[in-house]
This record gives structure tokens, sequence and C-alpha cells, in this order.
């Protein structure tokens, strides 16, 4: 090697060989150089050797490109209407959606709406004395009516009830919470098994049935979304 | 058409004028990925995220040199190449250099024995290009293989132009060193110490 040997002079025109190579330095330093090599064989060595790689490289090969590069974009016609210009409007209502099912779960779970486990709402409670309410078993048969009075008579005492709860209200004709009546209702067997109440889904705010839906349609906006992103991200591709 | 005005048309979405720069440029990208990261197929990846990116891009080409932007993307994409094969240790540089055989013959009239010889003298050069540090790498292919003005590396490398001439000088430096330990392995015409 020729590095490290010399002079602070000689270490300062080995610094500017590349450039000098290159033509690229000022007439000053040219000529510094230029002087230098005609006196310093080390150096002169060094610019034979260093100049020889640089043609050295000059000679590498320019391999051919094995296929083409070009771009290309599907046809706007081609684009289905989830496409990738469909995320304007599909991520904000994807959110939206969400947020309504999550407030809608929270005041389930809070029981916002006065919605008891079982029996919507307490209607029948306050169900005027006389009417009926039709009853029926789990399978539809054995269908039977129960008037107020007898739907309160057949509601046990709470102690009766094994502890169920007996809701604070003003009605003074079917004052019981729904668990309480469904455990007092248990003994008016049917034909198969115990009865329910008919219609009880028609009954009060059918919150599950809304959960459920906005649900589903969140997955679909979900779905739709990841598929519109998807689809921008394969818009350009390579031939 | 000239180039500016393939630029500004793809930059308002024309595919086919951006394509025309992808046929003008293809060539030097593929090979500056094909120097930088050794092997083919990799090459190929890089090239293809290069055009990708820089068609996606096109709008923030604020203008300039556009052979220097999109070397510039193609020197990061071979950056990032590198970091995750450094990263999962892939496979060796050396061992991907070995990849590199696709030297077309030059004409009809080069003998077998000068295609030998040029194959040999381009496979020992990658070789060397290969113990080259990346930056150093980057710019001695920039500079000397690709025939690059300072200017225009120091575009593509986002560097300045003090930085590519130490960095030059450090890479071909080196790059003799590594011949002149090999010597003997070169042909006698392309010996360093004649």
């Amino acid at each position: 090697m020729f590095r490290g040997k010399g002079e602070p002079l000689c270490r300062k025109v080995l610094g500017m060989l590349s450039e000098y190579i290159d033509n690229r330095l000022s007439t000053e330093n040219k000529s510094l150089v230029e002087r230098h090599l005609q006196t310093c064989e080390t150096c002169s060595k060094e610019l034979g050797s260093l100049r020889m790689t640089v043609q050295l490289l000059h000679r590498v090969p320019e391999v051919p490109v094995p296929r083409s590069f070009t771009v290309t974009v599907p046809a706007p016609s081609h684009e289905s209407a989830f496409g990738p210009a469909s995320l304007r409007w599909l991520r904000p209502a994807t959110a939206v959606a969400t947020i309504v099912l999550v407030v809608l779960l929270v005041s389930d779970f809070l029981n916002v709406f006065g919605h008891e486990a079982g029996i919507r709402g307490g209607e029948f409670l306050n169900m005027p004395t006389g009417q009926t309410m039709l009853l029926s078993t789990p399978t539809g048969e054995g269908n039977l009516t129960a008037t107020a009075d007898e739907l309160t008579k057949a509601i046990p005492a709470p102690t009766q009830a094994g502890g169920g709860n007996v809701t604070e209200g003003n009605n003074t004709e079917g004052n019981a919470s729904a668990q309480v009546f469904m455990a007092g209702i248990s003994g008016m067997q049917g034909p198969e098994g115990p009865p329910s109440i008919a219609g009880q889904e028609a009954v009060g705010w059918p919150l599950r049935q809304i959960e459920i839906a906005v649900g589903v349609v969140v997955l679909a906006l979900a779905t739709l979304t990841v598929f519109a992103v998807r689809q921008r991200r394969k818009g350009v591709s390579v031939r | 058409m000239d180039e500016q005005e393939l630029v500004s048309r793809s930059k308002s979405g024309d595919v086919e004028a951006f394509n025309l720069l992808v046929e003008q440029y293809q060539r030097l990208v593929y090979n500056l990925a094909l120097r930088m990261l050794g092997n083919s197929e990799a090459a190929e990846d890089a090239s293809q995220d290069t055009f990708l990116s820089a068609y996606k891009a096109i709008g923030k080409f604020r203008g300039g040199s556009f052979k220097s932007w999109v070397l510039r993307i193609a020197a990061n994409s071979c950056h990032d190449k590198l970091r995750v094969a450094r990263r999962y240790r892939v496979v060796s540089l050396d061992t991907l250099l070995l990849e590199i055989d696709e030297l077309p013959q030059a004409n009809n009239t080069e003998s077998p024995e000068d295609y030998t010889l040029r194959r040999e003298l381009g496979r020992f050069l990658n070789e060397g290009l290969a113990h080259l540090p990346e930056d150093q790498r980057l710019v001695v292919i920039l500079s000397d293989v690709q025939g690059l003005s300072y200017e225009e590396v120091a575009q593509a490398t986002g560097s300045s132009l003090g930085t590519v001439k130490s960095r030059l000088n450090r890479g071909r430096t080196r790059l003799r060193d590594f011949l002149l330990k090999r010597e003997e392995l070169l042909p006698s015409k392309f010996r360093l110490n004649k």
C-alpha cells in the first residue's frame, strides 16, 4: 500500500487525487498536485493505481433489464362501487356505526332504556284490571290467557320467589318485577313446559334486535372498508 | 415529447407518460439495484418498488432532475432491502455476488476469450464493490459505473457535494486496495501495478 507514506503534503495530495482524476480541482489545487506528482514517486504510483481502478469501474458492463417495470392502473370502468374512491364515505360511516353500536351496548349494560332481563318494560304490570294477556308454551302449543288479576295472584310473595326483587313503583295492580313474575307463573304449566309471554319481543323497545342490526351494519361496513383499502393498494401495479 | 412534459403529464395522472419515463430509466435503476444488492431477484423487487413509489409520489416532485429523483428513491429502496437482509440475515452479500451472471455478449465480433475476460473482470469488480460500505458503494456506482456528475450524485444520495467527494475518494481507495490484494487474479492487461 502507498497510503500513509510521505509527508503532510503527500497526505494532502492523496486526498485530492480522486477529484484530480475527475478534473474537478480548482486551477490552484490542480497545479499544486501536478507539481507534487513530478517530484513524488509514491503519489504518482498512487495516482496510477487509482486511475486504473476508475477505468476498470467504467468498464463494468451494464446488465439488460429482465422485464419491463412499467406501471399499470385499472381503468375507471372496472372499478367496483366499493373501490378506493368509496373510502371517502366508508370510513366515516363505519366510525359512526361503531359509535352507535358502542352507545347501544353501554346503554343496554347500564339499563338506560329501563330494559329488564327477560321481559320488556314491565308492560303487563301496567295492564288495566280485566285485560287479558296471551301466554304460551315455548313450543307455541297450549296457549292460555291470563287477566291482570290472575297474573298478580300468580306472583308469589318476595320471600317465596327465592329472593326475587319487588320493584318499588306506583302501580297498585301489579307492583312486581319481571323476574318475580316469571318465577310466579312458572307454576302455570302448559302441556309442554312453562309458559312464556306471547308477543314478548313486540312489547317495549326491541333493543337486542337493534343492537344485532347495528352490529351487522358495522361488520358489513368494516368488510367493505378493508376491501376498498386492498383495492387501493392493488390499484397501481407493475406489468 | 421532452422529459419536462412527460413529468408534467405524469403529475396529472397520465400513466402512459409516466411509463415513457420508466422505460427511459429502468435500466439505470435496475443496474444500480443489482450492484447495490448483488442479486437479480432482489434488484427486480427494488426496481419495481422504486417505480411504484415514484408513480405514487410524482405529485410531490418539485422539479429538478427526474433522473436524480428516481435514483434517490431507488437508493432508498436498496437501503431498505439491505437493512431487512441484515436484520434477518437472509443471505450474505458474498453469496449473492455469485448470482450476478447475466453479462450479455457485447457484439458479434467479440471473441469468446474477450467475453470470458470481460465477464471475469465484471465479477471481480462486483466482488470489490460488495466489500465497500453501503454509502461509499452507492457513490462509487453512481459516479464511476453509471457516470453521474458529482452534483447528480449529491442529489441522488441527498448528501452535500463535500460528502460525495469524500465518499468517492474513500470508496475508490478502498476498492483499489481490494484489487491490489488480489492482483494476481486480475487479467494481466488490467493489473494496477504495471
